[in-house]
């Protein structure tokens, strides 16, 4: 018995042995590359929201760009650490971690390597060699706020968060001063779909939460709930169309969601992460990084929102200029929009 | 020794046939097999970061190994791991946030008091029902896994989390109540790789899991309930206490991860930490063949898949992580097909096979 044991301990060191060295030469690459590797968040590339536009803004920069792009999917939260570290160690030039998730694990990994490069999306962090790539939420959501006050026929719209956060509530509250700007008198029913990560991931409670508001009055729903989102979506649709036009409307949120429903979907508040991302990769590429908080709001097209072939009949021109107007005196500073998250 | 010889065969051969079909799939996608899999382990078994890594993503994979084995072994199907390790991991940092001005000596203890009891207890009650009421184990612990998660999100949430943070999760434990990671003694192994002192508890636990099951009373009594709960009964054993100590043991093993998870590693509870370490378990109890010795290899194996699978998704041109689930998965896929390994084996060697049996008849 112990004779067999000992064999199988010693295969397994004879392969450790022998296999550590050989795997690094795997890949010859050009070393004249600038290498990219980005970390996801649990949710995967995929997503069709958050991930995906930060996947979006590598793959272009690995298509215009002279960079070797890599990308792991951790998939659970033990395995992002190693993953950036996976990374580091191979001399990487620059690290990007998405999500707000990632920040602490970021700020450990990069106190180990200060000659790499690393980028946070959501996140913050004050050491050198870190980009914090953040955005103006409130200033977008302000803007959609104006348009949902403009379309809302019953005075009263919804908003859909996913879980109940800082980060969300910053939605919430531009959306509701944007209202409020067109129609003081307008009520703003907010919900959430709850407190954990399952919260972006409840499609069927997102309906219901939808269909509650609908119940209360609400014609325009503002959502930022991740895949609960798609919830909303379904429940303005089954409110069906009078006259060719829909009763209720759906406000999508991060990509570009005006297609998802098309004649239901007002609009959507979109964050350009991928805009970020390239930006990020575009400055290490030209030996032009620069740490510390990079803010993406309304003046730099960070945020915004939407409107495409989808949504043109949706949106008068009167409600678009005023909107613009608001826009204008944003980024002049002449109007000043709450950030809940208080920074 | 014939026994183990067999005992060892065929997991060897389940392994070792799921690599030969992974790597078809590897060169259906695109990619070099041997390239892969070079990548796969050379980044696993890598000195200290791959070593560091795949040890401690072992260490609860073996507790949960144990714990299903326990289980097993008393012909009981403990699914509820996953709810265990998730109350004992929140017990552990709420015992290390409400005291933590404690003496070292004193806190440290009293955390793993915590882990393990808070494990046993929550797994004690579908043992109870079963003992008193007949209601099957499968169903109220998986029940009880929903409850579970839920109950320390809601804790975390209302009661325990540092306001604005927007993760979910914990304030810190107090210092005292950290353990220490084995970087701070093995030279050459940096601090910063999260492998601590919960491994070595993890090896201890597999010597005492083995004198539990096969050299005390108990043990007996449990072996016995598993393999024949009549003759057992008739016997003179309790089968319905043995069923509690049952669950209640494999319940305090599960919840020794929440020793790994808070004290050692993020020293705080976070929550939707594990990744279905409870239903890794039962993987890992499988393919160890229900033997502690043989849950350490398994957990091994797939901890090196997991951190090996990291440098795969990342590093090769077209493997992703998810071929890595699919070799996890077929390797259970034939571990569990045991028997059409032993029916080939069977034919490819009749005589092997036959020729001792013969002889001990002759003898």
């Amino acid at each position: 018995m112990k004779y067999k044991v000992f064999v199988l301990i010693a295969l397994l060191g004879f392969m450790a042995f022998a296999l550590s060295g050989c795997g690094r030469s795997a890949a010859a690459e050009d070393p004249s590359k600038i290498r990219v590797g980005i970390v996801f968040d649990i949710g995967g590339k995929d997503d069709r929201s958050f991930n995906a536009a930060a996947w979006e803004g590598v793959q272009r920069a690995a298509k215009e760009l002279p960079i070797i792009l890599r990308d792991i999917e951790p998939g659970t939260p033990n395995a992002i650490e190693p993953a950036m570290r996976a990374f580091a160690e191979r001399n990487f030039d620059l690290i990007i971690g998405v999500g707000f998730a990632q920040a602490p694990i970021m700020e450990q990994v990069a106190k180990d390597y200060p000659n790499i490069q690393f980028a946070i999306i959501d996140g913050v962090s004050q050491l050198p060699n870190v980009a914090s790539l953040v955005f103006k939420e409130h200033e977008g959501s302000y803007l959609v706020g104006i348009l949902a006050a403009k379309a809302s026929r019953t005075g009263t719209i919804g908003f859909l968060g996913g879980m109940d956060i800082g980060l969300i509530h910053r939605f919430a509250k531009g959306y509701e001063e944007g209202a409020k700007s067109v129609n003081p008198n307008i009520r703003v029913i907010e919900n959430y779909v709850g407190v954990t990560d399952s919260a972006w991931n409840n499609p069927g409670k997102g309906k219901e939460l939808s269909l509650a508001q609908i119940g209360k009055g609400a014609d325009v729903i503002f959502t930022a709930a991740g895949n609960s989102g798609l919830g909303a979506f379904d429940a303005v649709e089954q409110q069906g169309k009078q006259n060719g036009r829909a009763t209720h409307f759906v406000i999508g949120v991060d990509s570009n969601q005006n297609m998802v429903k098309p004649g239901f979907v007002l609009t959507s508040m979109v964050k350009r992460v991928d805009n970020a991302v390239y930006d990020i990769v575009h400055q290490v590429v030209n030996k032009r990084f620069s740490p510390g908080l990079h803010v993406f709001g309304l003046d730099k097209d960070g945020v915004g929102y939407a409107m495409d072939d989808f949504n043109k009949d949706l949106v008068p021109p009167e409600a678009i200029q005023e909107a613009e107007a608001a826009k204008a005196k944003i980024i002049g500073g002449e109007i000043k929009v709450t950030d809940a998250m208080g920074s | 020794m014939k026994t183990l010889a067999r005992e060892l065969l065929f997991p060897l051969i389940a392994v070792i046939a799921a690599f030969v079909v992974g790597g078809i799939l590897i060169l259906l996608v695109g990619d070099n097999p041997i390239d892969a899999y070079r990548l796969l382990l050379g980044s696993a078994l890598s000195w200290p970061d791959g070593i560091g890594y795949t040890l401690f993503h072992a260490t609860p994979l073996i507790f949960t190994g144990l714990a299903v084995l326990v289980g097993f072994r008393c012909g009981l199907f403990n699914i509820g791991v996953e709810g265990q390790l998730y109350i004992a991991a929140f017990a552990t940092a709420w015992v290390g946030i409400e005291l933590a001005n404690r003496s070292s000596w004193f806190l440290i203890p009293l955390c793993f008091a915590a882990a393990i009891l808070a494990g046993a207890l929550w797994a004690a009650i579908p043992g109870v029902l079963k003992a008193r009421f007949g209601s099957h184990e499968v169903i109220n612990t998986i029940m009880l896994n929903f409850i579970a998660v839920s109950l320390v999100s809601y804790f975390t949430q209302y009661y325990y989390k540092v306001p604005g943070d927007p993760i979910l999760q914990t304030a810190m434990i107090g210092e005292n109540a950290h353990i220490p990671r084995l970087g701070s003694f093995i030279p050459g192994l940096p601090e910063r790789i999260p492998l601590n002192v919960a491994f070595l508890l993890a090896l201890l636990c597999c010597v005492l899991v083995y004198l539990f099951l096969w050299r005390t009373k108990w043990g007996y009594e449990i072996r016995a309930t598993g393999s024949n709960p009549s003759a057992a009964e008739y016997g003179g054993i309790s089968i319905r206490k043995q069923i509690v100590v049952a669950m209640a043991v494999s319940g305090a093993l599960a919840g020794m991860v929440g020793i790994n998870e808070v004290l050692g590693y993020r020293y705080r509870y976070y929550d939707g930490f594990s990744d279905n370490y409870g239903f890794t378990g039962i993987a890992v109890a499988l393919l160890g063949r229900n033997h502690p010795l043989g849950v350490i290899f398994a957990a091994l194996l797939f901890a090196m898949l997991q951190h090996g699978g990291i440098y795969v998704d990342g590093f090769s041109e077209n493997v992703t992580k998810d071929i890595v689930q699919v070799l996890q998965g077929i390797i259970i896929l034939f571990v569990a097909a045991e028997s059409f390994f032993k029916w080939l084996v069977g034919r490819a060697r009749p005589q092997a096979n036959q020729l001792p049996r013969v002889r001990a008849v002759t003898q």
